[in-house]
């Protein structure tokens, strides 16, 4: 960190009056926003510097009440037990979860129903859906993942009392990106990753014949779609402050947020 | 510093003082040295079992290490279910599975490199297993996530991660340390029991396997079990290829998960009682490797004897 040593007057230009250092950790579906915001905020700011890390939304949260870090980066709520009524929360993108399947699978739609029997693992085998015959193989996210908690809560009907629980031999991965490496890998595979990381190297399928689309989930018709937040410990200070504004802007929102996500103005529903 | 200083204006009578005192010294910080690696051990032993203790007090040996049911919760540590044994199975079933490939490989290519080879092939043969050796795991893994998971996948019609893709990168690890040991006990054989054995008119490969490896099985059987440490606390590389699954294994081809792995998966975000657990498959990887150096003394204790 450079710090003046000059006693002279304060500096006057925006420029030099922000300082001082923004510690980011969380949700790996936040990340790639995150990490494009630090890059803006420290050009525009010479006196700052931005971390930003993954680790996953709990592990976020964690390490914000443990004041580690300045600002926690989630794609799920706040549970009942993390929050003491100080963590104040910034919803900075609307999200998608789609589901996934590696592109030599025929399979284009799936009903609801059909989605909770591959991922409780009543259904095995892809000839029960008209594909071949050969093992399901489904690949969730890690336990520290917000979007797993949306996935399981929407799409499998968990509840913190009555957890659903996917299929023993699925496989657990830490990120978006690792899922999306290895359901395009695996010929048999599905999975779910946020909508920013689908590609051409998977295919994302219908839910109940609803296409995974921004326009679809800005309007409420497809349902698998939560926000994305930016945690802090009581209202944002600081460098921490005008990080978030710079992340809420108009121009930062369209630019960036709404490239992979829906902005989170757009959004009706709360 | 001083000591010579002193030596050099005092002269030769008190050479041997000086001498003495300089030793004195040596040994006082030799003496810190492996007091600080004792302390080290201690302390981490200590800690993973302070840390592991709620969970066993909570949970019970039984539903801890004696459960299959792992279901953890990260909200609600003390609502989710801990039991290990699908991943103490899975160490186990991985490294045996690897010490069933890497020990005849590797004590057969001990037996090249001393006994077979001329001796500059012996010496790139041995070179290379070194630099095998020094390979970081994590790229071992993406070797084996790139070419082994797919080659599985097209043999078996499974999805190729699993328990054999884990044995088969965990041979590469294991490889060269059970090579080296193993080509070191054959060379520190008597050469007189080689000529004895050739001079009674016993071919090149009885003499191998009827005189020195019983003579070397001993060392044979430590290079074994130092190659078995380094396979049970791998961890980068089985995750990539082992398919971190919660299910008990059944078959080579099923994924599941090992000790290493999970704790590795899932440390970010536990707390409370499941990071308890999870210090407690950290204890029964310590307790494993304490049996194992055990077995070690005991074994070189008999090599010594005999």
């Amino acid at each position: 960190m450079l710090l003046s040593v000059g006693c002279g007057g304060r500096p006057e230009t925006a420029d030099d009056s922000i300082r001082g250092e923004v510690k980011v950790a969380g949700s790996t579906t936040v990340l790639p926003i995150a990490q494009e915001a630090a890059v803006e905020f420290m050009e525009a700011n010479k006196r700052t510097e931005v971390e930003v890390q993954g680790g996953g939304s709990s592990a976020g949260i964690t390490q914000l009440k443990e004041e580690v870090i300045d600002i926690a980066n989630s794609s799920r709520e706040l549970q009942p037990g993390e929050n003491d009524g100080t963590i104040v929360d910034h919803k900075i993108a609307f999200d998608i979860i789609a589901i996934i399947v590696n592109p030599d699978l025929k399979i284009t739609n799936l009903s609801r129903k059909q989605v909770k029997a591959i991922f409780t693992g009543k259904m095995t085998n892809w000839k029960e859906f008209g594909g071949p015959d050969r093992e399901i193989v489904v690949v969730i996210r890690d336990q520290a993942s917000g979007t797993r908690e949306v996935f399981d809560k929407i799409a499998l009907g968990s509840t913190s009392d009555k957890p659903v629980w996917c299929v023993p031999s699925a496989i657990e991965s830490a990120s978006n990106g690792v899922i999306r490496e290895i359901v395009g890998a695996t010929p048999t595979a599905i999975g779910y990753v946020s909508y920013g990381y689908v590609n051409k190297t998977i295919r994302a399928v219908e839910l109940d014949g609803v296409s995974p689309t921004i326009e679809n989930a800005a309007e409420g018709r497809y349902t698998m779609a939560r926000f994305l937040h930016m945690f802090t410990q009581g209202e944002a200070e600081g460098p921490t402050r005008s990080y978030i504004d710079l992340v809420l802007s108009d121009e930062f929102q369209e630019e960036v947020v709404g490239q992979e996500y829906i902005e989170v103005k757009k959004v009706k529903r709360q | 510093m001083r000591a010579r200083g002193g030596e050099a204006v005092t002269g030769a009578c008190f050479k041997g003082h000086a001498f003495a005192d300089r030793e004195n010294r040596v040994k006082v910080v030799m003496l810190a040295c492996a007091s600080v690696a004792i302390l080290a051990i201690l302390l981490i032993f200590l800690f993973i079992f302070r840390e592991s203790l709620p969970s066993i007090r909570e949970l019970g040996v039984k539903n801890l290490f004696f459960s299959t049911d792992w279901r953890p919760n990260v909200a609600d540590p003390k609502a989710g279910h801990y039991g290990m044994l699908t991943f103490i199975w899975g160490t186990l079933l991985t490294t045996f599975g690897a010490m069933l490939i890497s020990t005849p490989l590797g004590i057969g290519a001990a037996v090249f490199i001393d006994q077979v080879a001329p001796d500059s092939m012996a010496r790139v043969v041995r070179r290379g297993i070194e630099l095998l050796a020094g390979i970081p795991s994590v790229v071992i893994g993406w070797f084996g996530l790139i070419l082994l998971v797919p080659a599985i996948a097209r043999v078996t019609g499974t999805s190729g991660y699993g328990v054999a893709a884990a044995s088969l990168v965990l041979v590469v690890m294991a490889l060269p340390t059970i090579t080296t040991l193993s080509a070191e006990t054959l060379k520190s054989l008597p050469a007189e029991l080689k000529e004895a054995s050739v001079a009674m008119g016993a071919t090149r490969w009885q003499t191998i396997y009827k005189v020195l490896l019983p003579s070397a099985r001993e060392g044979l059987l430590i290079a074994v079990i130092l190659g078995m440490g380094r396979a049970i606390g791998e961890t980068m590389a089985v995750q990539m290829v082992i398919g971190n699954a919660r299910a008990f294994a059944v078959s080579p081809f099923a994924r599941t998960s090992t000790l290493t792995t999970r704790i590795v998966t899932d440390t970010g975000e536990a707390s409370g009682i499941f990071r308890s657990a999870l210090f407690a498959q950290a204890l029964v990887l310590l307790l494993i490797a304490m049996v194992l150096i055990i077995l070690i003394r005991v074994i070189s204790r008999k090599r010594e004897a005999a």
